[in-house]
């Protein structure tokens, strides 16, 4: 009982510590060539976010896109 | 209910328990970045010489004594973009009191700044930091970034990021530090 609750305490830890800041984060001010409009996730981010929209309701799962800009009416 | 699963009964979360829960949290705790805009330090700004627009170098030092603004932007940034003419009017209205604002535009390459500089025309000085040393100085986090400097050579606010609106907070507390 004891090793299993240090077991999930390290496991605990070790995936917490897996939210901390990402290395080599590349610096605000380095960021030309990812502001470039070709670099963009989506074309255009209406259309998208409509899509994303349709695939949510089809898998019955939401989250994880990055769809924004709403007006679909709560479902 | 189910008679048949033999389940111990609930005991009281220990101490050692809560320890450990404690503990465990301290990884997620450093990790949560934060989120704040505006940000008052008092902190020596580091000082630092920048070729300028106009072919003369640039130094902190020979504006100590008054309040200095510094605008880390590019031109590949919509909001940096969007906010010079607003510095530009902040210049021309505060110049005469004491104040400057020096543009660090922080593009290894100059000529798009030039051009958008032509485009939109400025009257405060423009610092080039093109090998990104004096960005990494100031710990730049956001862009733009803004890091306002008192009188004595202090780095008072600094301002991540720029929404309208954001330069009536400019103006505030460019007025406080001039009256200081």
């Amino acid at each position: 009982m004891r090793i299993l609750s240090l077991t999930a305490f390290l496991l605990i830890n070790a995936s917490l510590a897996g939210c901390a800041p990402i290395e080599p984060w590349v610096k605000p001010y380095e960021r030309e060539k990812l502001a470039d409009p070709i670099m963009a996730m989506e074309r255009d981010p209406v259309s998208t976010s409509y899509i994303d929209h349709v695939f949510e309701l089809r898998e019955g799962a939401r989250g994880g896109m990055g769809s924004a800009g709403g007006g679909c009416g709560c479902n | 209910m189910d008679q048949s699963t033999n389940r111990p009964m609930h005991r009281p979360i220990t101490r050692r328990a809560l320890a450990k829960l404690c503990v465990a949290a301290i990884p997620a705790a450093m990790s949560l970045p934060a989120a704040v805009a505006n940000v008052a330090i008092s902190q020596p700004a580091p000082d630092f010489s920048l070729p300028a627009r106009g072919g003369k170098a640039l130094s902190l030092a020979q504006y100590r004594g008054q309040v200095v603004m510094l605008n880390f932007w590019a031109t590949w940034c919509g909001p940096c973009r969007q906010e010079m003419p607003l510095l530009d009017a902040m210049y021309k209205k505060y110049k005469g009191l004491g104040f400057t604002l020096i543009g660090v535009n922080v593009e290894p390459d100059s000529d798009a700044a030039e051009a958008f500089l032509k485009k939109v025309p400025v009257s405060f000085p423009i610092a080039f930091d093109r090998d990104s040393q004096i960005s990494k100085l100031y710990n730049v986090q956001g862009m733009p970034s803004s890091v306002i400097i008192d009188r004595k050579g202090k780095a008072r606010i600094v301002h991540k990021g720029y929404k309208p609106g954001d330069e009536n907070k400019y103006l505030d507390h460019i007025r406080a530090l001039v009256r200081e």
